[in-house]
Parts: C-alpha cells; sequence; structure tokens
C-alpha cells in the first residue's frame, strides 16, 4: 500500500483496496516523525491551555474576599465582646470631717446607693478625694483622675443639696450630729446623699438603659427591668427628636417673609451674642458650621391665620423654600424666621393643664429637622435688629441642646458630660451592630467581593471599640467610639463592594460560547482524535505481537 | 441570602419577646422617595411623564426635593420632536406642566445605570457624591420606591443596554434592612411583567405592588395627538387619579389598603399584584398604613408652650462662664502641656501603632512572590519545551 501511494499522481490506481467506498482516494500515510509532532502539538496545546490558561482564568475571574474575623464581629454585634458599664466615680470632699469618719460615710453611702440601683451597667463609685489629706486614695485617684461629680459636704444648719451651676459639683450641707458613727450600719445622711444622687443621674440612666434595650441584640441580663411607660414614652419621643450623631452639624439660619420687607437682618450679632457660647461648650462633641439665607416673597404651605397643629407640618413650604443647602457632608439643622403675624392655636385642654392663660405661642419644634419661629413685625420695618432676634435665638439654642439630645434634668456641665456619656454608648452599639451586619452581609452574600480596606476598617473599629468600651464613661470613649464608629461606616459602604451579584446561567452562557465555541471544539476533537489514534496503534501493536507470537 | 434570616432569627426573636412595647411604639420620622424610569427615546415619553407624575404628587404632599432621588435617563422636555419645548405632560388636556421651573434631578441622561441605582440604595458612594444625590435614610425613614421602563420576566431594562434582576433588586434591599437604613418600603413598579420583580424580596417591612403579572403587559392609558406619543401608562394614570381625587393633603386618612382596592382589571387592563407577606404585622398592618405614610412628609412637631425665657438667658450666661473656665482652663492645660512635650510625643506614636494594628498585607505578598515564581518557571519550562523540540534529532 505504502509503494502504490508515494506516486499517487501518476499511477492509475488499480487495486480496489486502496479505494473508499465511495471511489475517493485516500491519502499517504503518515510518517512517524509527523505522528509524534502531532501528538506533541497537540499536547503542548492542551498543555498551555491547563497549565497556563486555567490558572488565568481562575485568577482573573475569583472575587477577591479577605478574610473577615466573622466571629469576632459577630460576638460585638451580640453584645458579648462588651459589656457596657458605665463605671461613674464621684469624689467626695468633706474637709470638714475626720477622715475616718468621711470614710465610714462614704461606705454607708455606696451601700446605700448600691441598694438603689437595679441597672448594673451604670453605677456610681464613691471615693473620697484626696485633696488635702494624702492617705491610701490617692493611689486610686491619680490612676484616674476624671471623676464625673464631686460631692462637697459643708457642715450647716439643715441637711439640703444644691447642684453647682458652673461646675460639675453637688453642694451638700448637713447638721452637724447627723455624721454616723464608725459602728452604725445605716445613716439618714448617707441615705439622703444617695437618693441625691441617684436622682441627679436618673435621667442618665434612664437614656442608657433604653439605648441598650432598644438595641435587641444584647442580652436580657443586662437589661433594666421595670421601665414604666410613660418614662420609656417620653425617651421614645426623646430617640425620636435627636439627630443622629455627626461630629459635625451645618446649621442654617433662614428669615423668610411673604412681602419684600425686611430685607436684611442682624443675624451675626445675634448668633455670635446668643447662641455662640452654647455651641462654644459644645465644642468637645459637635462642630458647627453656620450659614444663613433671606428670602422674600416666600409664601408658607399653609395661609390660615390661625394655624392648628395639623397645619404645622404643612406650613414649611418644602416645595418651594430653599433648605436643604447641601454644603459639605454635614447634615443640616434648619432654623427659620418667618416674619407673619400668624398664630399657633393649641388644643385649649392640653394648654389648659401647663398654664391656662396664653393659648398662643411663637415657634414649634420638628424633630431631627429644626425649628420654626413666627416673628411678628410692623410692615415697614426693613431691617431686624438683634435685639429683635434675642427671643428666636434663645428658642433655638434650646432647641438645638433637644436636637442633640441633651438631656433635660440637671446642671448644664452635668447635662454636657451625660450627652457625651449617652453619644459614646450610641457610637459604640451603632458601630458594633454595623460589624454584625457586615460580617452577616459577606455570609449572605457570597458573591460580593471585600476589598483588603474592609478588612482592615474593621480591625480598626475593633481595636478602637476595645478602647472605648474600656474606658466608657472618661471622655476619651467618645473619641475612641467616634473613630469607630467612622471605620466601621467606611468598610460598610466600602465603594468597591458593589456590582450586579446576580448572573442568570444563560447571561454566562451568552459570554462565554463564543470564545470557547470556536477554541474549544478544535482542542477537543483533537485530542479525541489523537486518542482514537493512539488507541488503534496500541490494538495493533497488540496484534502484531500476538500474531508474531503464533507464528 | 436563607443564612442571613436564620442568622437574624433569634435576634428578632428576642426583639420581639423581650422589648414588644418599644417596637411597636416606633413610627418614622422622615419620608423619602426614590423615583427611577429606566428607558430613554422619544417613544418611551410616557414612562418620563409617570415618573413625573409621581415626583409632583410627593411633592405636592410635601416631600422636599433633598427627600426626593429622582432619576430621569432622557431628557424629553428638550427633545427635538417635542411640540411643546420645555414641557412634559401626562395627559392630553396638557393641564399641568410636568417640568415646570421647579424640579430637581438628581440622576439624569447615561447616570441612571443598575450600578448607580444600586450605589444609591446600599450608599456605597465615594466622599465626591454629593449629598443631595444620595439617600440618606436610617432606621426612622419610610421611602416610597417607584420604578418603571420595561421590563420582562424577574427584570427591568435599564437604558436600552443592561438590566437589573429581581435577586439584585432583592439583595439591595437586604443590604438596607441589614444596615438599617428604613422604617418601611411601598415598593410600586409599572412595567410589563411587572410582579414578578419584587417576588425575589426577602427583606422585612416592604408592601410591594407591580401592575402586571408574569406574561401580561402593561399597557398605556392613551396617547396625545400633538405630542405624537402615549403619555402615560394606565396603572401610574389611576394610582394619580386616586392620590389626585382622595388624598388632598397631608392630612387624608385614606389607606394603603384603599389605594390597592381601588386596583381594577377594567381599568388597568393587567392583575395589578400586591405583596403583604413581608409586612411586620401581614396584610392587616400594610393596609392600614396611612398613604402620607409613604406619599406625604409626615412630620410630628412639637409646640412650645408659652416661654420661659429667663431659663434660656441663665442657660445662655451660664455658657458663658463655663466657656471662659474652659477656655482658661485649656489655656492652664496648654502651657502644661508645652512643658512636656516629649511626653505627649510619646504617647501619639503609641495612638498611631496602635491604628496600625494588624498588618493584612503579608499573605499577599507571599501570593503575589510565589506569583511570579511560577510565571518565570512557566516560561523557562516552554522555552525549554522549545528548544527540545526544536533539536534535531536523529
Amino acid at each position: 500500500m505504502a509503494e502504490t501511494t508515494t506516486t499517487d499522481s501518476v499511477v492509475i490506481p488499480e487495486p480496489v483496496t486502496t479505494y473508499d467506498d465511495g471511489g475517493r482516494k485516500q491519502p499517504p500515510p503518515e510518517k512517524a516523525a509527523d505522528v509524534r509532532r502531532r501528538t506533541l502539538v497537540i499536547v503542548s496545546f492542551w498543555l498551555i491551555v491547563l497549565c497556563l490558561g486555567l490558572p488565568i482564568w481562575w485568577q482573573t475571574t475569583t472575587i477577591y474576599r479577605a478574610k473577615l474575623p466573622l466571629d469576632e464581629m459577630l460576638d460585638w454585634a451580640d453584645g458579648r465582646a462588651c459589656r457596657p458599664v458605665f463605671p461613674l466615680r464621684i469624689s467626695v470632699e468633706a474637709n470638714d470631717l475626720q477622715h475616718q469618719e468621711a470614710q465610714n460615710l462614704v461606705r454607708l453611702t455606696q451601700h446605700a446607693l448600691d441598694d438603689l440601683n437595679d441597672f448594673a451597667g451604670h453605677h456610681l463609685r464613691l471615693q473620697l478625694a484626696s485633696s488635702g489629706r494624702p492617705s491610701e486614695t490617692t493611689a486610686e485617684t491619680d490612676e484616674d483622675d476624671t471623676s464625673a461629680l464631686t460631692i462637697r459636704l459643708v457642715q450647716g444648719d439643715s441637711t439640703a443639696s444644691a447642684l453647682h451651676p458652673h461646675s460639675p459639683v453637688l453642694d451638700i450641707t448637713y447638721p452637724p450630729n447627723s455624721i454616723p458613727t464608725q459602728t452604725s450600719s445605716s445613716s439618714a445622711l448617707a441615705s439622703y446623699i444617695a437618693t441625691q444622687l441617684r436622682s441627679t443621674f436618673a435621667e442618665e440612666q434612664a437614656i442608657i438603659s433604653y439605648l441598650l434595650s432598644t438595641t435587641s441584640s444584647f442580652p436580657a441580663e443586662q437589661r433594666p427591668q421595670g421601665l414604666t411607660p410613660e418614662a420609656a414614652d417620653a425617651l421614645a419621643k426623646r430617640t425620636t427628636r435627636s439627630l443622629r450623631y455627626s461630629p459635625t452639624y451645618h446649621l442654617t439660619f433662614s428669615l423668610f417673609t411673604g412681602g419684600h420687607l425686611p430685607s436684611s437682618w442682624d443675624i451675626e450679632a445675634a448668633v455670635a451674642e446668643f447662641m455662640k457660647p452654647v455651641l462654644d461648650i459644645l465644642t468637645p462633641i459637635h462642630n458647627f458650621t453656620i450659614d444663613t439665607q433671606i428670602q422674600l416673597y416666600a409664601t408658607p404651605g399653609v395661609q390660615s391665620q390661625v394655624l392648628n397643629k395639623e397645619d404645622l407640618s404643612s406650613f414649611v413650604n418644602a416645595a418651594e423654600w430653599p433648605l436643604s443647602p447641601s454644603i459639605g457632608g454635614a447634615p443640616t439643622v434648619n432654623f427659620i424666621v418667618y416674619i407673619g403675624n400668624q398664630t399657633i392655636g393649641l388644643p385649649t385642654a392640653e394648654q389648659a393643664g401647663s398654664d391656662g392663660a396664653t393659648a398662643t405661642s411663637q415657634s414649634w419644634l420638628v424633630p431631627q429637622w429644626g425649628t420654626v419661629y413666627l416673628l411678628p413685625l410692623p410692615e415697614d420695618k426693613a431691617h431686624v435688629s438683634a435685639s429683635t432676634l434675642k427671643q428666636p435665638l434663645l428658642t433655638f439654642t434650646s432647641h438645638l441642646l433637644s436636637l442633640l439630645g441633651t438631656p433635660q434634668s440637671g446642671s448644664l456641665p452635668l447635662r454636657l458630660s451625660t450627652l457625651s456619656r449617652i453619644r459614646s454608648a450610641d457610637l459604640l452599639l451603632r458601630a458594633s451592630s454595623t460589624l454584625g451586619s457586615l460580617a452577616r452581609l459577606s455570609l449572605a452574600l457570597p458573591s460580593i467581593s471585600i476589598p483588603s480596606s474592609v478588612a482592615d476598617g474593621v480591625s480598626k473599629t475593633m481595636s478602637h471599640l476595645r478602647l472605648a468600651c474600656d474606658t466608657l464613661g472618661t471622655p476619651g470613649a467618645l473619641y475612641h467610639a467616634r473613630v469607630a464608629e467612622e471605620e466601621a461606616e467606611r468598610a460598610f459602604f466600602e465603594k468597591s463592594m458593589v456590582g450586579q451579584l446576580y448572573f442568570p446561567d444563560e447571561h454566562k452562557i451568552a459570554v462565554y460560547l463564543p470564545l470557547l465555541g470556536p477554541v474549544g471544539v478544535p482542542l477537543v476533537m483533537g485530542l479525541l482524535n489523537e486518542l482514537k489514534a493512539w488507541r488503534k496503534r496500541r490494538r495493533e501493536a497488540v496484534d502484531n505481537g500476538k500474531a508474531k507470537k503464533e507464528t | 441570602m436563607k443564612l442571613s434570616s436564620i442568622l437574624r432569627l433569634p435576634a428578632v426573636l428576642a426583639a420581639v419577646l423581650l422589648a414588644p412595647a418599644t417596637l411597636v411604639a416606633a413610627e418614622h420620622t422622615s419620608n423619602w422617595a426614590v423615583l427611577v424610569s429606566t428607558s430613554r427615546f422619544w417613544f418611551n415619553y410616557r414612562h418620563l411623564a409617570n415618573v413625573l407624575s409621581i415626583y409632583r404628587t410627593v411633592k405636592r404632599l410635601g416631600i422636599p426635593d433633598s427627600q426626593i432621588i429622582l432619576m430621569l435617563p432622557d431628557d424629553m422636555a428638550c427633545n427635538p420632536r417635542n411640540a411643546f419645548p420645555g414641557t412634559v405632560y401626562s395627559n392630553a388636556d396638557r393641564a399641568v406642566d410636568l417640568y415646570g421651573d421647579n424640579i430637581e434631578v438628581d440622576y439624569r441622561g447615561y447616570e441612571v445605570t443598575v450600578e448607580n441605582f444600586i450605589r444609591l440604595l446600599t450608599d456605597r458612594v465615594g466622599d465626591e457624591m454629593p449629598r443631595s444625590k444620595r439617600l440618606l435614610t436610617d432606621d426612622r425613614s419610610n421611602i416610597l420606591v417607584y420604578m418603571t421602563g420595561h421590563g420582562g420576566n424577574e427584570f427591568l431594562k435599564f437604558q436600552d443596554a443592561e438590566e437589573i434582576g429581581a435577586y439584585d433588586l432583592a439583595d439591595a434591599f437586604e443590604q438596607m434592612w441589614e444596615k438599617k437604613r428604613y422604617h418601611e418600603i411601598l415598593f410600586m413598579i409599572d412595567t410589563c411583567q411587572a410582579n414578578t420583580m419584587y417576588s425575589k424580596l426577602y427583606s422585612p417591612n416592604i408592601i410591594a405592588t407591580g401592575s402586571s403579572e408574569l406574561d401580561q403587559s402593561s399597557y398605556s392609558h392613551h396617547a396625545d395627538n400633538d405630542v405624537g406619543v402615549a403619555v402615560i401608562d394606565r396603572y401610574t394614570y389611576y394610582n394619580l387619579e386616586f392620590l389626585e381625587t382622595q388624598v388632598r393633603d397631608i392630612n387624608s386618612k385614606k389607606t394603603v389598603g384603599d389605594l390597592f382596592d381601588s386596583y381594577d382589571y377594567e381599568k388597568i387592563h393587567s392583575h395589578a399584584g400586591v405583596r403583604y407577606d413581608l409586612f411586620r404585622g401581614g396584610a392587616e398592618a400594610a393596609r392600614s398604613r396611612l398613604i402620607t405614610d409613604f406619599f406625604g412628609n409626615v412630620q410630628n412637631v412639637e409646640v412650645d408652650g408659652s416661654k420661659n425665657t429667663t431659663l434660656e438667658e441663665d442657660l445662655l450666661s451660664l455658657s458663658r462662664t463655663i466657656a471662659a473656665l474652659r477656655n482658661h482652663a485649656d489655656e492652664e492645660e496648654a502651657a502644661a502641656l508645652k512643658a512636656n512635650e516629649t511626653a505627649a510625643k510619646a504617647t501619639t506614636d503609641g495612638r498611631q501603632k496602635m491604628q496600625f494594628a494588624k498588618p493584612l498585607t503579608d499573605d499577599n505578598w507571599w501570593t503575589k512572590k510565589l506569583f511570579g515564581a511560577t510565571a518565570v518557571a512557566g516560561c523557562a519550562l516552554l522555552w525549554g519545551l522549545g528548544s527540545y523540540l526544536e533539536s534535531p534529532r536523529a
């Protein structure tokens, strides 16, 4: 057969065996070297596909998912990683007393306090101030000299107490005979101090316990019991009213008027005079930026002369008044002065209870949004002086405090330190729950990519959370909680963690088929042919061997 | 996705068992609206008109522009084919110009993409995004999500170029829920086979409604012969009719259930669907929600009683004194700080170190090295193979 085909172009074919059934001529047999070369070509193609193509495809199409410490994150979210406790140090200054007596009093008061307290997360720890009396307590006070409140015991005629307005000091006077003796196990003065302390911190305690209870993730034993429905209601209202924490707020003061007058106002001076002091003392907790505007010919959403409560919610003409400047990245608090002689008619029943006579008011607060103040002015007045703005701005100031979530009772320094503690607890819980959300999300969406910056943010969050948790009750906690919350938010809202996650199978086929079809078919067919040929050769070889043996 | 609901179950159970009062009492404090038209080109005029009509409605009921996210993929008002330049009408009587002179479009033209939509919902945006284009909601926000365009079984087409799947939408809502970005959502969609789009949702507190069932088209209501194209879809038209006639202002007491009951096959020509099962409290609670809970801007204002001026003035003078005292203290502190600056430096160093507590690049470094080595070895192998094959053999 081989001999005939070498000269196929010349020789007229004669034997039937060299033809196919169709009468077509067979190609010449391949050389052994060609066969081997073809095998090598096919093998090398397959090697490239398997060793180079497949890893590259795998590498380029896998979604990068940074390892997240999921268990730890969930621990934080479920409140297992941190027991939020607020050990508030209260130092007692009793310079008139003997050291022994004072210590005894402190011990008794502490007992009385512990008996009164029913919420483990928030407890007051008394200690004797070291001033003037170096003793064994100094070591402890040096360690953490940040006491939330100082009790100043002064000898007087009768038992009385007063909060110092300028600093966190509770002045208590006591008659000289009320000092407990060394042996007595209870004392009227001690329990009096305890009750006073308790009532001073009652609101803070209630707010924090409410915060913990609304964050459902915290275990039940950490929650306070016995919150009355009214108290819970008031607390819910406070939560509704107060803005979400932000390190900076943008205050917008707007003057709206129905006509063309007044066209100027002395807002800068008024703010400096009536609001700046309060903003200044808030600086450790918040920063503020301010802008102002005047809008003429502004019609309110409601035209009637006497506004009732339903009207108030549509008084602000959101469609036409330019109220959200979105300057910078800070949330805006709106303070609106509307020049007009409308009055607010309150339901009489509500009013009769409080003070009867006046059934009108000038301003109202919109939760999480700001305040509107109606300012009646003579019609021809073109300029609003700073003194006219005094009342509106004082109202705005007190509303700002309540919008920020400042508690209502107590002296101002105490209210502020309470605010910072509440906010640090709030931020701590928020950051923890964000961690939990991220952990659950990364489990639930297996095809979402998690860049390493997220893991980085998570580890930063957790280290700051740990620090915040350990220092709760001190001013440093707010800083750490704030950083933790920022990092947690940044990790959760990582920009690249988005994309279409779900691709139907049809889409995948549509993407891969045009590529893999033309390339894959020759590859697979080549391999199959080669395998077939190899098996045939082997069988022939075996047959030949058998034939040889037989002969 | 199942996993998350399982994981959340204990928490939800605990919440239900332990704090029922607080959960029930929680109310929403802000209203947001996300209004999306997804189709471009002149013949899709009606989708733009749909979305603008809803925009007018929510604005009429008090939601400010800063809380409305409006996505318009094309500018019909300025289309050269528009016989009434600068206007968009949703009715052949052309009584109300929907475009008007007071409209704030947040995403326009080619910005309307699936990615931007999902980014908007999940708030995964960069720092460059202005606040007005973000959905800055929290766990007290009610959101109205209205979408219209051309859709099919479990997808909605964006801009003739891409599509959002029902799964992606469901995952986006789940991420919002997970991050406490909404209180309740009313999801409305007007497209062909619209009801399939909400079939995959699995996050709680969502009421969903759509214009048509699987394999049903959503039809346009009527055409304006002068504009030359259909101006509004049926489902949206009858929704609007209800909202215009029954919900006159923010104090309306009409409920979501009333709106859903007004849907009629005779009018809409397709079976409008409603989904309540995700809502806490089921159909009954969902149906009893007021229309204005989603379409209006609810503000529970607190009116001040008569003023107690002295108290506020006290507060002011107090703050002044405290600020002065604090300044004084700060100055002293600063002086003290200067004295031992080195100590301060040491502490800040410690703090900085703490921030990089966990270097996360180590394993990456090794994989990179390994990768490089493999590549080099592969090349060498190839070269060796090539030269082996090339070499003449006897």
